[in-house]
């Protein structure tokens, strides 16, 4: 058995993994490679279906104000999307909030979660309890008792107060979520790290973070998810700001435009590219890494 | 500072700034809550604490078939959630080489177009006489009169789709750290695949089912919107009660009531989980 | 060492907290201020001041927003626009807090839905109207809207939109014409039927079928309407309970039949020309979306200047093109007949002298027989 050098900290962490060997015949291992790459396709295909619908009744040539049944193709929702400025404006806010909340969430959220699974201290299992409370509390109680304080405070409702909301039920999200990332986490490599000399802070750094980042990254994007798609909880504390969540139930009444459809399809397009250029980049640093060891 | 009083403070430090947001912006309108839930009165003559245990009795008696259902619905739902969710967040984590972050976005991604459109989306795919009921309908599985819509399947499905993410995220979390090289080594100590899979994977994959599960489920006991929407008045969960108490009827004492009620339903859910669970993994040490 | 004082702080903090909060108990009754507020109203003059930067709260896609650009235009000031009345039982929970405590909302004009209305009239959580600055209101409100139980002169509110409440239904479903509020028990559509959840149009509607007139009925005459909702209910008559969603069903041809909106059925007849409305024999329930200006606004003359603006017919006439609801001003049609005469000789939104005799407005009830008449109607919808 080769025995391989210690991956660089931080660095090849990264990397793939070599694939454990087949067993019971190449053949094998492909047919069930295949079997999990199915299922994966027809899940992801399912979370999607809807999707599909929204995108293609973007081009639906309505013309009521509903949206439900296909009356032609057209592109006219596509010329002037942005024309509604209140639409255009909830779905900036939506976008920004939901930047804010899942950065300021997922910081404190993640160490959270380090010292839970890592320290013994008193209050310990006290604490993570509580943590998953706001989980479990309705929507409808918590924002409006949420909203009841800041009115007792005199706070003014908006894009602040919906900020404190959204981190306030994302914590918890983000500290379970890291949690079951850091839980069975070999610590050799850190210990090791200390071992030669790298502070507490270093190590944290350079070997740790690493580490849970995908965990991190997840629970980042879980937040951000969460805190765009949220409403009862905004609706009580928006004041007069309005998201694209909030503007859309209202809408209902009077039947969803759908120009809502293009601007959710634009934004879809939009991480799409982001993600792709993500892939684009991993791509070229994993190639210039294994250039450069080679 | 000694390095053992900095050792001490070090994870109260950590945990300082998110416990103090909690501790502000939830516990202490969660008490505010608590008190209410012990006011009796009404809108017209105000509330006043009198200490009413009995709106927790009410509360029980009167909604327990509510109750019991958002139990029952979040339950299969969280299932279903898992059954669907582990073979994707097994192959992102292992078969995905660097679209493994591609495949993540994928799954949350629907969170991005809002809830309404998804769910009239589901409506239109889903109606009597679309594509998808005329199948089942022509296989047998539905009578010739039997919708998708307007019932528990349509509401338990739409709770799966919407949980989908909370329970796929974390379980991908769990399954990408554990190291292949543990899976050879099975392997290679003769157990076979599924061996492997049943003693290696998923124990060391045991902290993201069961935070993937809590993520799902305890969301899933206080939705109301799917069965809202989805749903007849026999589909109605504990949270289209506490939404119609609270903002139609005004009765606040008895949402918070029935809202506490629902917490310490789960909470206990909780405990038992993580005990059969094996405790530790609510209070863990690193390995 | 260090334990203790973090665990006497923990102790500490919480002990506060719980006695902070339980300080805070106590939620004030309206029913004081209701009575207060029965004493007479004072005459008010809001005298001419420059508008200024003034918040119009409203529903969303209610509005040309052409007409929100004109009228600043037109007189000055500039009007920041709100869709965030999402629903009238969450702005009420949104903002009670400060009408209780006596602030301000932050808002000049708000505009809400007859049930609302009557609650914000009674507590006087609204400003009187200085009709001087009216003089379109009163000179160009349709006569059937000119009263209303709760607001017997209309000191506090000016309709902006109506709406009537009737049947929509599908013929081809049906196999036959609809014309009485009893169609929507009748066995033969079980399941294809779907009802209101709110208790102010289902019981209001049911109130006709039994020959009661639903603006006057008494609290026991509405839980008598329930209990007829409740047997068919029992009986698996409707499919399910709706607020504005039972639009996707009956335009896919889940439902054959819904107690639907007016404005609803004039959209849907674009995605299923089939579908009809009726105003039922019996009559319909008449929802007006109001006009108020809340408690301790600061620009009462900017609101009332909008209020009068849009009751010119030009611009009650864009507005109707817009919204397709039933106009409360007088003269419209002529003007929308100049230009969009299809629109003119819809009976849906503008229905004949004949129609809105029989279109009766919700009644106007004590909060307390409201919340019984609510709690009534929950236990059929089962929330």
């Amino acid at each position: 058995m080769t025995t391989e050098a210690p991956p660089a900290a931080g660095q090849a962490l990264e990397e793939e993994p070599d694939a454990p060997p087949p067993r019971g015949g190449k053949s094998r291992d492909k047919l069930r490679h295949g079997v999990l790459a199915v299922w994966s396709a027809l899940a992801l295909l399912y979370l999607f279906i809807p999707i599909f619908i929204i995108v293609l009744f973007s081009f639906n040539d309505n013309q009521g104000r509903f949206n439900f049944t296909w009356q032609g193709f057209t592109l006219r929702h596509w010329a002037d999307p942005f024309a509604d400025p209140d639409l255009a404006r909830s779905l900036v806010n939506s976008i920004e909030i939901a930047l804010i909340s899942t950065a300021i969430a997922t910081a404190l959220g993640t160490f959270m979660a380090m010292a839970l699974v890592r320290y013994r201290f008193r209050g310990r299992s006290g604490v993570d309890f509580f943590v998953f409370m706001p989980l479990s509390s309705p929507e409808v109680v918590l924002g409006a008792a949420l909203l009841a304080m800041f009115l007792t405070l005199n706070v003014n409702t908006g894009f602040v107060t919906i900020v404190i909301a959204h981190v306030m039920f994302t914590v918890s999200y983000v500290v379970v979520t890291v949690k079951a990332r850091l839980e069975g986490m070999d610590r050799h490599i850190e210990e090791a790290a200390m071992d030669l000399g790298a502070t507490e802070w270093t190590t944290f750094r350079k070997i740790t973070l690493p580490m849970i980042a995908p965990g991190v990254a997840a629970a980042a994007m879980l937040a951000a998810a969460i805190s765009f798609d949220d409403y009862v909880i905004t609706s009580f504390n928006a004041g007069q700001t309005q998201t694209f969540p909030l503007f859309i139930f209202g809408a209902t009444r009077q039947g969803v435009p759908a120009e809502v459809n293009v601007l959710a399809t634009m934004l879809l397009i939009v991480v799409l590219l982001l993600m792709g250029l993500n892939v684009l980049i991993q791509k070229r640093l994993a190639a210039r890494d294994a250039a450069r060891t080679a | 500072m000694s390095l053992h009083r900095r050792r001490q403070l070090l994870p109260w430090l950590f945990i300082g700034p998110g416990l103090l947001w909690l501790l502000i912006f939830f516990l202490y309108p969660l008490l505010n809550q608590a008190s209410v839930s012990l006011m009796t009165g009404n809108p017209e003559q105000g509330y006043d604490l009198t200490w009413a245990f009995s709106n927790y009795w009410d509360a029980i008696s009167e909604y327990k078939e509510q109750f019991g259902r958002s139990i029952v619905y979040a339950a299969i739902s969280t299932i279903l959630c898992l059954i669907i969710a582990f073979p994707l967040a097994y192959y992102a984590a292992f078969h995905a080489g660097r679209f493994k972050n591609l495949i993540l976005l994928l799954i949350i991604l629907p969170f991005f177009m809002s809830y309404v459109l998804r769910t009239v989306a589901w409506q239109l795919i889903l109606s009597d006489d679309g594509t998808v009921v005329s199948f089942f309908r022509s296989i047998g599985v539905l009578g010739d009169d039997g919708r998708l819509l307007a019932s528990s399947t349509a509401v338990i499905a739409g709770i799966t789709y919407n949980f989908l993410p909370f329970m796929a995220l974390p379980l991908y979390v769990a399954l990408e750290k554990i190291d292949p090289r543990l899976l050879e080594a099975a392997t290679d100590l003769y157990a076979s695949r599924a061996t492997a899979f049943r003693k290696v994977t998923v124990p060391l994959a045991l902290p993201g089912i069961f935070a993937g599960s809590l993520l799902t489920f305890i969301p899933a006991c206080g939705d109301f919107i799917n069965a809202a929407l989805l749903g007849t008045p026999q589909q109605y969960m504990i949270g289209n009660v506490i939404q119609s108490k609270f903002l139609n009827i005004l009765d606040y004492p008895q949402a918070a009531a029935l809202s506490f009620t629902l917490m310490l339903f789960i909470l206990i859910g909780i405990f038992l989980y993580a005990r059969v669970l094996g405790a530790r993994n609510l209070t863990q040490a690193a390995v | 060492m260090a334990e203790q004082t973090r665990r006497r702080f923990l102790g500490r903090t919480g002990s506060l907290a719980l006695a902070y909060a339980l300080a805070g108990c106590g939620i004030e009754g309206t029913l004081e201020k209701a009575q207060k507020a029965a004493t007479p109203i004072p005459e008010v003059t809001h005298k001419k001041v420059p508008l200024g930067n003034w918040t119009f709260s409203n529903w969303p896609l209610y509005i040309d927003k052409q007409v929100i650009k004109d009228f600043d235009k037109q007189f000055g000031g500039h009007v920041k626009y709100v869709e965030d009345i999402n629903d009238n039982d969450e702005f009420y929970g949104k903002v009670r807090q400060q009408l209780q405590a006596g602030e301000s909302i932050g808002r000049d004009i708000v505009t809400l839905t007859d049930y609302m209305c009557v609650k914000w009239v009674r507590n006087r959580y609204v400003e009187p109207l200085d009709k001087k600055n009216l003089p379109n209101v009163v000179n160009n409100l349709v006569d059937n809207l000119k009263s209303v139980p709760y607001d017997k002169e209309r000191e506090f509110t000016v309709p902006w939109q109506s709406g009537a409440v009737g049947i929509g239904y599908n013929p081809k479903k049906t196999g036959r014409e609809l014309n009485s509020v009893d169609d929507l028990f009748d066995p033969a559509f079980k399941g294809r039927v779907t009802m209101l959840n709110e208790a102010y149009d289902s019981a209001g509607l049911t109130l006709l079928s039994m020959g009661v007139n639903p603006t006057e009925a008494s609290i026991d005459q509405i839980l008598a309407a329930i209990e007829k909702i409740q047997k068919a209910a029992d009986a698996g008559q409707f499919r399910r309970f709706t607020g504005n969603d039972y639009s996707t069903d009956l335009a896919k041809g889940n439902i054959w039949v819904a107690h639907a909106y007016s404005g609803d059925i004039v959209q849907l007849q674009s995605d299923n020309p089939d579908l009809k409305f009726i105003y039922p024999d019996e009559g319909a329930m008449l929802f007006t979306d109001n006009m108020m200006i809340p408690a301790k606004a600061e620009h009462m003359y900017a609101a009332e200047t909008m209020m009068n603006y849009v009751y010119e017919p030009e611009v009650a006439a864009t507005l109707a093109i817009y919204v397709n609801y039933l106009s409360p001003v007088k003269g419209v049609q002529e003007v929308v007949e100049k230009s969009d005469p299809e629109i003119a000789n819809n009976p849906l939104i503008f229905p004949s002298d004949e129609i809105r005799a029989k279109l009766h407005p919700y009644p106007a009830l004590s909060e307390t027989d409201e919340r019984t008449m609510k709690e009534a109607m929950a236990k059929v919808t089962g929330a």
